[in-house]
């Protein structure tokens, strides 16, 4: 472990420096290696991959008799609060050219505003041109009462 | 502040024996001894496997319905998630390259020869589980080439005389390439491949630590003659060098993310029609592409069987080389086995590249 | 003994007056086999034997108990082929001409006799009748005309919404089309203007969009011949109320159009533009200045609706040049890795505002549809920047990738010299 010559004062302060360049370059590159370790094993802001279900925001966002249009995976989903304070939720997708429906307060009814489509709270075909049914999405709360979440969910 | 704490360690497990075999240890230093530290980065960068794999399992689900997804969401929404997923898929890559260069340098610098052969053995098995690892990894985003590559490749199991048809259903969890497929995959990567290279790669570094590293027959020569040949001391240099080398393949890894990011793909489907041109990654390219070329029938019987049948025999006999060139030992290594394995290496090359252009 | 044969007796005649209670009423239901159908069946004449054999098999009135004589008087049993067609017996022999329609009406038209049997169905269709084509063309004494055995069946009637009753949705046109596309059957009828009356309505409907909707895609509420033109008061629409007619079902668009200065102008209204049987799914191609649109038919270089037309067009042009632009750039930061959800939810909006400008555009204003192509655009420059903004992130990434890997060459050679110092 020992050099065969002891160095020389040029040769000394050499050897210092390279050990302290080596130290630096030890020490950042082990830095860019753990700090982006570090950052990837805290949770991200979306906790999971959002394919199936999505939490649409706490009960008292939503008043009764609104409806408010939200992202779903790729395409988007409309959440319904009944006058009753029931929620529904249905793709938002219009069956006829996929334009995006919305709630209509006035009727209590999802109307799509391309071509007058108009459906019912239980996302089947009243007027207009749509020829299939609204799919329809599971609702859940989820959480302390009061404070529930509210989960849209595939099935 | 390191001397206090071996010495602590010291009072109480006595590593003398160790620090003694650890300062005396040298590696012999000659024209060949770059080829030293082939092995090391491949040790290297099963470590970066083993730390990005272990990392990217915090978020992986190796579900059809759930896979693409996960990956999807790893790479946009996790924290470097993009970094450590390129780094994990190149350094896969990276990884079975090095493990081939490491195979032919022992190879050519006969370094299976007595008292080597289980190192070489255990080598050899690490290579095919290294590709297993590949084969097996390949498919978890559940991207559509990863698909319909899985679909090809399993399918090829089959030719297999006898066995072929039970090793496809065992492979494939059932007679087609499915969600089952993927979590069998999924197990066979994270689980069953590791404990194996656990065992055969701790015997493999246990061997060479202590049967020292090997020198070529040429510089055996010159040692029996009586030559003094220079050793380089294991403690601080071989170290420094060989964490040079890391460095160097870190660097590696880090311009291969920079240049040629790793993809999402399409979500695979699996009624969707197989894309054109659908191949293998680089490292089974040769042998598709050798069977792509293989008549359908040879004297009557199936041309893919033959082929399958002929590399498991490769396979066999690239294990079976200290037995087969066991004069190596005594100094006068097979010319017939250096022509072989030179063949072997221009073949492989040639028929990768070719297997690139055709497709 | 004498008591348990008793019991047994007691228990089948029990047994034999149930079965007969539930016999009864549905003896009632099905109409009983006829003598005449006895007789008719044998016949060698297949135009006597035919309407017997149909009857037998699937029929609406048969099956709640009406039988030929309810149609054709006569005695259903009297086997004696003078006696049961004697003038006593009210026998009508065939029905043709108005009598058919007189016939049918006498139960059709009987409110309290149908409320018996199917209490929602209209008891108007004789009048309707009446003021249709055919019925004109009957009270005339043409008796080519259809008739309400022409298209429901006379023997083998089905419930209109039986898949194989001539008038279900989807048989309608092959019904009209057996006596509108026949030229032979057709000959010496003439539109109002003095020319034949056409025999391609079929041939013409069979290429349009709402035959494909009713083939293809199992939409049994796109429209056939009926939807148009009248059930039984079947008649054109009358160059007036085509507008209305088709706005029926595309209410929005008969709204817009309204508004127009084309409403007043158009003597087809949406005809002129689309066709009326031919109609086939429109483009945007039929809008603006060039030769395949169709407002250079009336419309030349420098007058208002030339312009408006332009205006329109390139409005739209540019909005979906601009959706093809955001796609390409979001679909290369998603590729990338990058998080490109709320940007294709923003496409898809920007795409619903191409729908409604094609909607807007039947006012033939382009003020309000430019409104609606502005906020499409607003939408794609959102994700335009949002995906310059992903893929600059990428680059972000690409360069602090390009600073470690100085740093590691660094430490490479730094270790190169350290070794070397040893």
């Amino acid at each position: 472990m020992s050099s065969p010559h002891p160095p020389g004062p040029p040769q000394e302060s050499r050897r210092t420096f390279l050990d302290s360049l080596l130290g630096v370059g030890f020490v950042s590159t082990a830095l860019s290696v753990l700090y982006p370790v570090w950052r990837f094993v805290i949770p991200p802001a979306n906790a999971e991959p959002a394919t199936d279900s999505i939490i649409a925001g706490k009960v008292s966002e939503f008043k009764p008799n609104t409806g408010a249009v939200l992202k779903f995976g790729t395409k988007p989903a409309i959440l319904i609060r009944t006058t009753d304070g029931d929620f529904r939720a249905f793709t938002a997708v219009c069956t006829h050219l996929e334009c995006t429906v919305q709630y209509k307060p006035e009727t209590s009814q999802i109307w799509c505003a391309c071509h007058n489509g108009l459906y019912d709270l239980a996302g089947n075909v009243v007027s207009g041109p749509p020829p299939r049914p609204l799919e329809s999405f599971a609702v859940n709360l989820r959480g302390e009462p009061g404070q529930e979440d509210v989960v849209i969910s595939r099935t | 502040m390191t001397e206090q704490v071996l010495s602590w360690l010291d009072e109480r497990l006595d590593l003398s024996g160790l620090r003694a075999f650890i300062a005396e240890k040298s590696v012999p230093k000659h024209r060949h001894s770059v080829w030293y530290y082939m092995g090391g980065i491949t040790l290297f960068l099963v470590g970066v496997q083993v730390a990005t794999g272990i990392l990217l399992l915090l978020y992986y689900r190796p579900s059809a319905a759930e896979a693409y997804e996960s990956v999807q969401f790893i790479v946009s929404q996790v924290q470097f998630g993009w970094l450590i997923r390129n780094v994990h898929s190149w350094s896969a890559n990276l990884l079975i390259l090095m493990a081939f260069v490491h195979l032919f340098s022992t190879f050519f610098l006969r370094a299976y020869r007595k008292p080597r052969e289980l190192t070489w053995l255990t080598g050899v098995l690490l290579l095919f589980i290294m590709m297993g690892f590949g084969f097996s990894g390949y498919l978890l985003p559940w991207n559509e080439l990863a698909f319909f590559a899985t679909k090809v490749g399993t399918g090829i199991a089959g030719a297999v005389p006898v066995v072929g048809d039970f090793m496809v259903r065992f492979l494939r969890g059932g007679d087609e390439v499915t969600g089952a497929t993927l979590t069998r995959f999924y197990g066979i990567h994270v689980a069953i491949l590791p404990a194996i290279t656990t065992v055969l790669l701790g015997l493999h570094l246990l061997l060479i630590q202590r049967q020292g590293m090997s020198v070529p027959p040429s510089v055996e020569k010159r040692e029996k003659a009586g030559e003094k040949i220079p050793q380089e001391p294991f403690f601080p240099n071989y170290v420094l060098h060989d964490v040079m080398w890391w460095y160097v393949a870190l660097a590696a890894l880090a311009a291969l993310a920079l240049f040629l990011p790793w993809e999402l793909g399409k979500k695979a489907d699996a009624f969707a029609p197989v894309p054109a041109g659908i191949r293998p990654e680089w490292y089974f390219l040769a042998m598709f592409q050798t069977l792509k070329l293989i008549p359908s029938h040879i004297f009557g019987l199936e041309g893919e069987m033959l082929g399958v049948m002929g590399f498991n025999v490769a396979a066999v006999l690239l294990l079976l080389v200290p037995f087969i060139d066991r004069r190596a030992a005594d100094g006068a290594p097979s010319r017939i086995l250096t022509a072989a394995g030179i063949l072997a290496v221009i073949y492989m090359i040639v028929f990768t590249i070719y297997g690139y252009l055709a497709a | 003994m004498a008591t348990s044969q008793l019991s047994r007796q007691l228990a089948c005649s029990f047994v034999l007056a149930v079965l007969c209670a539930f016999a009864a009423p549905a003896a009632a239901q099905t109409a009983a086999v006829t003598e005449c159908e006895n007789c008719h069946r044998g016949q060698s004449d297949a135009r006597l034997s035919t309407p017997a054999r149909d009857f037998a098999l699937t029929d609406v009135h048969r099956d709640r108990g009406f039988s030929c004589v309810n149609c054709h008087g006569g005695n259903a049993s009297e086997p004696d082929k003078i006696k049961a067609k004697a003038p006593s017996t009210g026998f009508k022999g065939k029905p043709a001409g108005q009598m058919v329609i007189a016939v049918c009406a006498q139960c059709h038209s009987d409110g309290a006799l149908m409320r018996k049997f199917a209490p929602k169905q209209r008891i108007d269709q004789a009048a309707e009748y009446a003021t249709s084509v055919h019925g004109q063309q009957l009270a005339k004494g043409d008796t080519r005309v259809a008739t309400c055995v022409n298209c429901h069946g006379a023997h083998g009637v089905r419930l209109v919404g039986d898949a194989q009753s001539p008038v279900y949705v989807l048989n309608v046109a092959t019904t009209c089309s057996k006596c509108h596309s026949d030229t032979g059957h057709m000959k010496g009828y003439k539109l109002p203007d003095g020319s034949p009356l056409p025999t391609d309505q079929r041939a013409k409907f069979e290429t349009s969009v709402h035959h494909a909707a009713l083939a293809k895609n199992n939409d049994l509420s796109a429209p056939t011949c009926n939807d148009c033109h009248g059930n039984h008061g079947a008649a054109p629409p009358g160059v007036g109320a085509i507008a209305n007619v088709c706005g029926t079902c595309h209410s929005v668009f008969a709204t817009k159009f309204a508004l127009s200065a084309h409403s007043q102008i158009f003597d087809r209204s949406c005809v002129e533009c689309h066709s009326n049987h031919a109609i086939a799914k429109p483009s945007d191609a039929m809008l603006g200045t060039d030769k395949e649109a169709l407002c250079a038919t009336c419309h030349s270089e420098g007058d208002n609706g030339h312009k408006a037309a332009g205006a329109m067009r390139g409005g739209i042009e540019k909005l979906k040049a601009a959706i093809a632009h955001s796609e390409t750039i979001v679909a290369a930061a998603a590729n990338a890795g990058m998080e490109m959800g709320d940007q294709e939810l923003a496409i898809r909006e920007a795409r619903n505002h191409l729908t409604l400008a094609r909607t807007e555009m039947h006012a033939f204003n382009p003020k309000p549809v430019d409104e609606v192509l502005q906020a499409g655009l607003a939408l794609t420059a959102k994700v335009d920047a949002d995906g310059e903004g992903a893929l600059a992130e990428v680059s972000y990434r690409r360069t602090g990738l390009a600073v470690s890997l100085g740093a590691i060459l660094l430490v490479v050679v730094a270790l190169r010299l350290k070794i070397r110092s040893l």
